[in-house]
């Protein structure tokens, strides 16, 4: 397959886009002179770190920003847009990371909004069966899951004749059982003559579906249309696209080491959440010390609600969680768990506070009436020198931090409370490459001495980081996969689809801490 | 002791008080369409008390001036309108706090009506009075409350249904509850968003000022300062016991009737037993003991949330 | 049109900002206020010019009208703290009229029917005292309210503001009417004893010190104290409170409680230190105007009272209209609207920075 065999449905030269007044401080050269080129009947991947610039090129292509200079041509006309409506006339359709949808409203409105005319549900229905899109025209989106949103989202923009059609981060809500059948979708949407474009920042990814990739690197392309090499078993050298992705070597990332475990830590028992029907329920397992205990499930099936819990932030309508002991409750036993949860701008930090002032946030109740900005900005700077947080000082700002950076001050922050349990909540989630190693290596760090509680979307962070990988589905534990298992990835992902062979084990069986019965991992 | 005041209520009695109570109720309900529809677009605008008085003093002096009840009607309704311009102005073009910029346009209606109706306060004017519809006024108790009513509580009464409608079957309405549930996925989707928002603010404010009217040329014929006595705001209350529905909005606007008339009935025959200040601060205590229910029951507020970009600020590139 | 205006966003300093903000809802207020001096009968651009010189004369034209801008100064200073304490926990106090009316009627209350039971040097502090804890009471209920079931405080506290006010309408004209008041509507003088002390001979009472020093403790107590702190983080973040596991509900009841008591202490104010009975008048918008006073200031707490004067100086500039131009008392809302518009327009001027640009340059942006 070579580029320049047939002309490009659409091609960019030259886009620019920057924000902030360009003499201004702050300003920033989110795209510095980009070239693109896409092709009817392909896959094409677009590279890139978080930060990298392919949101805003995407949204120079789908109409919502409009490029600074630079030009692109649609079957080689020229092609002005001002507007995401002026796109979808064009034929190019944008699936953004977040969906575009109504919720309140049901799947045949949300297709009536986009492609005129009132709601009409068999039409929406017969709609969808010519794509081969399973949905049902009357629910309302909010009671959707995320791979049918993800559906609604690919039919809305089908109906409007989009042949370009561009998905940034679509997997990152799904179970792996539900990327095949993406990709599957993609690929016959391809056959068909339309352009795909992927965005993403994950490399395993590409392998399964594109055609060729692109790379970007502080808003310059810094390779194009690199097509898929049938010699390789991955398609393309992995290693030479990490590199061109990150600019510089990764440092290896540090198994996780065998250690002897301590007493247990974590005692969860009977757990069930507010709310009807509950957000989780029948929640038992335990956590020692030294270990790291993943709870990994797609995005909707209660971990949000369950790690709030568990931090103490709200109160379960049953069952208990318990510390060394003692119970966890919003008023009660804070200081013994170590909380990063997942909000990082809105719940961990204030950002219109400065970092001394929001160390203050979670270390309360220690001194009296008066609040000391002394002692704050002392352990302020020394949370900033223990995870090397680039930031001016205690006196910054938290909204000035980019997030790997506040990231890295929230962990400092939280470990040095010394607590007996470290929980974190999608640690990773929107960080850089580098940025996640850093992370990645303090959690491991921290799981030397502390219980670690892991809760995340990414089944790959839950295994690399964990020795038991316990999968929410529906809001109760479907199964409990030991990491160093053989076959752990495959299992983890059909627990996570619901596809478990383990859903006749619900609840109970993750209790008994590291010694006890691993249901799903059969090499202990 | 309610016994006492109703007891001796004969048909006729009875019939005059559904009157009182469902004519009591017109410019709350044509104040709270309004706020639907504005807030269901995505919009907040507590300047409701603003645009009922610049109605009432617009229709007021148009109809004194030219005896013509349509222009006096056209009057409230542009009146409104464009103080709902100013308010959508700063919140959907320039993004400013919503609650703030409401308030003041409470403020200016107050303070400009003040000033400009300072020489016709007293003075008389047009009078739009009850329009019986033929032989359905006739009809025993019914007759009365629902068909010898001014022409404004004719339009309370079917606008309820007529918006529900739009709401729910309409393109229009479909467009207006994705502009004030998710804007951007609106805007992606095509939709002018803050042309419709600005649509349905001045649609509102122009349905306010046609509330302010009716005070002034129907429900107590003439103009005095600060006729509409807080009636905006328990709009706005009543907008969020209705859930951001129009027909449950038409049954809180009789209940707000229904109340009223009680009071003038307590107030002529009952006033030693309850005292006369606090009938008349009982509209405004029972509308904070409504939103009050409605907050502690969860069946009255299942799955009718505010909608969710109320009072957020839309701009395509932000 | 070759030009078009664009609107880009600014970096600005925070004094840049303020002085953009402030100087925007000054002209827009000066805009405004013309056109309702028109309007009410001034004639041509000498008319006009004529009211704004009465306005200036009746304000700062001797030592009494400024005397008269301290007085007024006392209470909008307390108001306006009451509505900025709360804005800066996202809250919002509409009530401060009402809550201003029963503080005056607590204060009243313990002047009239309890003055002969204390001990005269006791009278005024407790009378003061009475004052903040009638305001407070009567934001404790839509406190309780929004911090239990989340009912919309804007809603509640403005409602109770029409209670508030026929209560007080209630008791002067009935029970605590004054039997040797020939029938006028209005309770009997408080005695002297509880009268707030004047200086210098003019109607500046005590009240305008305590307000003055309330302002700088106010401050103290946001930015120096743990429940400060807990305040404003449940302000900026409700979620990081949460995650903080600060008893949010507790810090919402008690700043309103707060707010309602500062509002009542301005009514107690009003009530010990100028009117000396309750009648028809004393709740005459000095609680509205609070709102405006606090976001004049910005919701900057050492800010409102400079604020305060300022508006101060408006109302009783706004007094000799009355008698120059027959302008009723209600015309004074009418430019407090324009100055809040006013500062409303001047954030959003100093956040976004207005640049003039070629129309085809803009367009070349777009297409090449």
């Amino acid at each position: 397959m070579q580029p320049s065999e047939t002309p490009p449905l659409l091609s960019c030269h030259g886009l620019s886009k920057r924000f902030g007044a360009a003499d201004g401080i702050g300003s920033v050269l989110a795209n510095d002179v980009v070239d693109l080129d896409l092709y009817a009947g392909r896959i094409h991947a677009l590279l890139g770190e978080n930060g990298a610039g392919k949101s805003t090129l995407m949204s120079m292509l789908s109409g919502w920003l409009s490029p600074d200079s630079g030009e692109m041509r649609l079957s080689g006309a020229p092609l002005v847009l001002r507007s995401p409506a002026a796109a979808l006339r064009a034929g190019i359709g944008m699936v953004h990371q977040r969906f575009s949808l109504v919720e309140a409203l049901s799947v045949a409105e949300n297709l009536a909004l986009a492609s005129g005319g009132a709601p009409d549900a068999r039409a929406a229905a017969e709609l969808a069966h010519s794509f081969g899109l399973a949905l049902d025209p009357r629910r309302c989106v909010a009671e959707l899951s995320m791979g049918e949103r993800q559906r609604l989202e690919i039919l809305k923009m089908l109906a409007l004749g989009a042949r370009i059609l561009i998905l940034d981060e679509p997997t990152s809500v799904l179970a792996p059982s539900e990327i095949d059948a993406l990709y599957a979708t993609l690929r016959r949407l391809a056959d068909e003559g339309r352009a795909v474009v992927l965005i993403t920042h994950k490399l395993p990814e590409i392998a399964g579906a594109a055609d060729e990739v692109s790379v970007l690197r502080r808003g310059r392309m810094v390779a194009r249309n690199i097509p898929r090499d049938p010699a390789l078993p991955d398609g393309w050298d992995m290693a030479a696209l990490s590199g061109l992705m990150v600019g510089r070597e990764l440092p290896a990332d540090g198994a996780a080491s065998r250690r002897e475990h301590g007493e247990v830590v974590l005692r969860v028992r009977g757990l069930r959440g507010q709310g009807q029907p509950p957000a989780f329920s029948g929640i038992d397992f335990e956590v020692a010390r030294g270990e790291t205990f993943a709870i990994v499930g797609v995005a909707g099936n209660g971990q949000e609600a369950l790690a709030a819990t568990l931090g103490g932030m709200t109160r379960p309508a049953s069952g208990s969680v318990e510390v060394l002991g003692r119970a966890i409750g919003p008023r009660t036993g804070r200081d013994l768990v170590a909380y990063v949860p997942e909000d990082r701008h809105g719940a961990a930090t204030v950002p219109d506070l400065t970092l001394a002032e929001n160390l203050l946030l979670s270390t309360t109740g220690s001194r009296g009436a008066f609040f000391s900005r002394r002692a704050g900005a002392r352990s302020a700077a020394a949370a900033i020198r223990a995870l090397g947080v680039t930031a001016s000082g205690p006196e910054a700002l938290a909204r000035e931090l980019s997030g790997g950076n506040l990231q890295k001050f929230i962990l400092a922050r939280e470990l040095a409370k010394g607590a007996p349990l470290l929980l974190v909540e999608q640690p990773t989630q929107g960080l850089d490459v580098l940025a996640v190693s850093e992370v990645h290596a303090a959690i491991r760090r921290a799981a030397e001495s502390t219980a670690v509680l892991l809760v995340t979307g990414d089944p790959l962070e839950a295994l690399a980081l964990a020795g038991r990988v316990a999968v929410l589905f529906r809001g109760r534990i479907a199964g409990v996969v030991e990491a160093s298992a053989p076959d752990a990835f495959d299992r983890v992902g059909r627990l996570m689809a619901g596809l478990g062979v383990d859903v006749s084990n619900e609840g109970g069986p993750a209790v008994g801490g590291p010694a006890a019965g691993v249901v799903a991992g059969g090499a202990r | 002791m309610l016994a006492e005041v109703f007891g001796g209520m004969d048909v006729q009695g009875l019939a005059s008080l559904g009157q009182i109570a469902v004519k009591s109720s017109t410019a709350v309900l044509l104040a709270a369409y309004g706020e639907i529809v504005a807030e269901r677009a995505g919009v907040l605008n507590l300047g409701l008390e603003g645009m009922l008085l610049l109605g009432a003093l617009a229709g007021f002096a148009a109809g004194a001036a030219t005896g013509d009840p349509l222009l006096a009607l056209g009057a409230a309704a542009c009146a409104g309108a464009l103080a709902a311009l100013l308010h959508a102005y700063f919140a959907v073009s320039l993004g400013v706090n919503q609650v703030l910029s409401g308030l003041a346009l409470s403020l200016l209606g107050a303070g400009l009506t003040g000033v400009l109706g300072r020489d016709l306060l007293g003075a008389p004017g047009l009078v739009l009075g009850s329009v019986p519809l033929a032989a359905l006024a006739d009809l025993p108790v019914l007759g009365q409350a629902l068909f010898n009513q001014p022409l404004l509580t004719y339009l309370a009464l079917l606008l309820a249904p007529v918006l529900s409608w739009t709401f729910t079957s309409t393109r229009l309405g479909l467009l207006v509850r994705a502009c004030g549930e998710n804007a951007s996925a609106a805007y992606a989707s095509g939709v002018p968003v803050r042309l419709v928002r600005y649509g349905c603010t001045c649609f509102g404010g122009a349905l306010a000022g046609l509330g302010g009217v009716f005070l002034s040329l129907s429900y107590t014929p003439g103009w005095k300062e600060g006729l509409s006595a807080g009636q905006g705001w328990i709009a706005i209350a009543m907008v969020i016991f209705a859930t951001w529905r129009p027909l449950r909005a038409l049954c809180g606007g009789l209940l707000f009737g229904v109340l009223t008339a009680a009071q003038f009935s307590f107030q002529t025959q009952g006033a030693e037993l309850v005292p006369v200040w606090v009938l008349r601060a009982a509209p405004y205590l029972l509308t904070i003991a409504v939103l009050t229910l409605v907050q502690a029951s969860a069946r009255l507020r299942r799955n009718s949330g505010p909608p969710a970009n109320l009072g957020r600020f839309f701009h395509p590139e932000g | 049109m070759p030009l078009r205006l664009v609107l880009e966003p600014r970096q600005a300093a925070a004094p840049l900002r303020a002085l953009i903000s402030l100087g925007t809802a000054l002209g827009l207020a000066w805009a405004f206020g013309s056109l309702v001096f028109a309007l009410a009968g001034a004639e041509g651009l000498s008319g006009i010019g004529a009211a704004w010189r009465a306005m200036l004369q009746g304000a700062l034209g001797s030592g009494y009208s400024v005397s008269e801008i301290l007085v007024k100064a006392a209470p909008l200073t307390l108001t306006g703290l009451a509505v900025a304490l709360c804005c800066r926990l996202n809250l919002w106090n509409i009530g401060a009229e009402g809550q201003f009316v029963c503080g005056a009627l607590a204060s009243c209350w313990v002047a009239l029917f309890m003055a002969p039971g204390l001990p005269p040097r006791l009278l005024l502090p407790v009378a003061l005292a009475a004052g903040a804890a009638g305001g407070a009471a009567w934001a404790f209920a839509p406190a309780l309210l929004k911090a239990r079931l989340g009912v919309n405080e804007i809603l509640s506290t403005l409602l109770l503001n029409y209670v508030a006010v026929l209560f007080m309408e209630h008791l002067y004209y009935g029970p605590w009417r004054d039997p040797a008041g020939f029938g006028f509507p209005g309770t009997a003088e408080l005695p002297e004893a509880v009268w707030l002390p004047t200086f210098f001979g003019t109607r500046v009472h005590l009240g305008l010190g305590l307000a003055l020093a309330l302002a700088g403790a106010l401050w103290w107590l946001l930015a120096r104290t743990r429940w400060g702190f807990r305040a404003r983080v449940l302000g900026l973040s409700p979620k990081a409170a949460a995650y903080a596991g600060f008893r949010s509900a507790r810090i919402t009841v008690t700043a309103m409680c707060l707010s309602g008591a500062l509002a009542g202490l301005a009514g107690a104010g009003e009530l010990l230190g100028v009117q000396h009975r309750v009648q028809d008048g004393l709740a005459s918008g000095l609680g509205f105007a609070g709102i405006v006073v606090a976001f004049l200031a910005r919701l900057n707490l050492l800010a409102v009272p400079l604020a305060a004067l300022f508006l101060g100086a408006l109302l009783v500039g706004a007094d000799q209209l009355q008698t120059e131009l027959r302008l009723p008392g209600t015309a004074v809302l009418a430019l407090e609207a324009a100055l809040l518009f006013g500062a409303l327009l001047g954030e959003f001027l100093a956040a976004n920075r207005l640049r003039l640009v070629r129309r085809g340059r803009k367009e070349a942006g777009h297409a090449g």
